[in-house]
């Protein structure tokens, strides 16, 4: 069974923003030599997510503003804030960014697929999102793959 | 507001080019500056910029070798990081008490192309007033350059408040008229100190980099609405308050939305977050 692991470097240039990163996954599973098997997708941030879903513009809005008023940037007025709003000691500077936070928990950090004949198996409207919270930043997106190779398979 | 727009208060410390090509870089971000975000590319910098709406950002260096043993960026590495952007302002730094300070500041204008000079008392260790420094202030107002001074607290740990007091700069103001002063920070928690300063002084300027609880809106809202009341910087201060966001400590996005939802006018808007910096800076170049 062979394990491979591909570390992406995806760079967000706006606040909020989801940014397909399909060919990334499909292309760590084609260059890594398992044609049958599972790949994951993981964000290393906590204020970033990963989803799956149709890849439409108006539904990326979509996407966006909902876990926006689910969770927004600013703390809802009345009768509670938030309590990640203070001076954090080992980054040096204020977190107040738990809105971003919330997000990436409502929203996912990882998804996976099968690999099937050396491709990824997904649904023919399905993409992999990479979706910043926080940006813009340059992020990190680990592509774990796993599986039989051909000839463990037996092909 | 019209085009363009500065930031006029940001560190370059999570650079990630200049970490790889100055790797002491990295001991002045983590045990001097004390930032622990990840380095990132210039392009999230600049992309930083574009979320805010602004054009350029004024990048400032801390010379603390007689202090920390390093500098926090030196003047000829800004001078590096500016010639890989036109959208960066660089900005002189030198140890103030040095013999040679006037000689560095003229270097780093004259032949480095830099455009102002920082100085930080708390990590610098001096006190604005001290005669020592008169050279340096001579120097800056003769070549017409603005100075931008670390003013009330400092978050590194081993620094001390007491450098950072308003009223430190009050003799410099009054002997130096023609030296352009930005205060750094609204000089919290002494904003009624300093903004009397600056109704007293025209040659003193505030700037909005201030956040040191909850978060920018709440934070400037209390500062600049219930501890001043806004109509003081509409009415009266409107030429002497510049925007700065002290990036990466607050990020330049955050910053610029907390200031545009403080109620100024437009016209005011326009001169905080553009029409003041240029006139510090002496135009646009």
């Amino acid at each position: 069974m062979r394990f491979r692991l591909t570390r992406v470097e995806v760079q967000s240039c706006k606040d909020l923003e989801m940014i397909d990163i399909t060919e990334h996954v499909e292309a760590a599973v084609a260059s890594s030599g398992v044609v049958e098997g599972l790949v994951t997708v993981t964000t290393a941030h906590t204020s970033s997510g990963l989803l799956v879903t149709e890849g439409v513009e108006c539904l990326e809005r979509d996407v966006l503003a909902h876990l926006e008023r689910l969770a927004p940037k600013d703390p809802p007025a009345g009768s509670y804030g938030y309590w990640h709003n203070r001076y954090l000691d080992y980054d040096g500077r204020l977190g107040f960014n738990a809105g971003d936070h919330l997000k990436s928990i409502l929203g996912g950090m990882q998804c996976f697929f099968p690999i099937e004949s050396g491709k990824v198996v997904r649904g023919g409207r399905q993409r992999v999102y990479f979706v910043e919270y926080d940006g813009p930043l340059a992020r990190t997106v680990m592509i774990q793959v796993m599986g039989n190779t051909a000839v463990e398979a037996g092909a | 507001m019209k085009a363009g727009g500065t930031d006029f208060h940001t560190h370059p410390m999570l650079v990630r080019e200049m970490v790889r090509r100055h790797p002491e870089l990295e001991d002045a971000a983590r045990k001097v500056f004390f930032i622990g975000n990840t380095f990132q590319p210039l392009e999230t910098f600049l992309s930083e910029l574009d979320a805010a709406g602004l054009e350029r950002a004024v990048v400032v260096p801390i010379d603390a070798t007689r202090t920390r043993g390093t500098a926090v960026y030196s003047n000829e590495q800004i001078a590096e990081l500016c010639a890989m952007s036109d959208r960066l302002v660089g900005f002189a730094t030198v140890d103030p008490r040095c013999a040679d300070a006037p000689k560095i500041v003229e270097n780093a204008v004259g032949k480095l192309g830099l455009r102002g000079l920082k100085l930080a008392p708390a990590m610098q260790e001096f006190y604005a007033d001290e005669q020592a420094c008169y050279p340096v202030y001579e120097c800056a107002a003769a070549l017409g350059i603005p100075v931008l001074f670390h003013a009330g607290m400092s978050w590194e740990p081993g620094s001390r408040l007491k450098y950072g007091h308003p009223m430190r700069f009050e003799d410099v103001a009054a002997d130096f008229p023609k030296l352009k002063m930005v205060l750094a920070h609204l000089a919290w928690p002494w904003v009624t100190d300093a903004v009397a300063l600056a109704l007293k002084y025209p040659n003193i300027h505030l700037d909005t980099s201030a956040l040191y609880f909850d978060n920018p809106h709440d934070f400037l809202r209390f500062t600049m609405t219930v501890q001043v009341p806004l109509t003081v910087f509409e009415r009266s201060l409107r030429k002497q308050i510049v925007f700065g966001s002290n990036y990466p400590r607050v990020e330049i996005k955050n910053m610029a939305r907390a200031v545009r939802a403080l109620g100024f006018s437009e016209e005011c808007l326009d001169l905080v977050f553009r029409g003041n910096a240029e006139a510090l800076l002496g135009g646009v170049r």
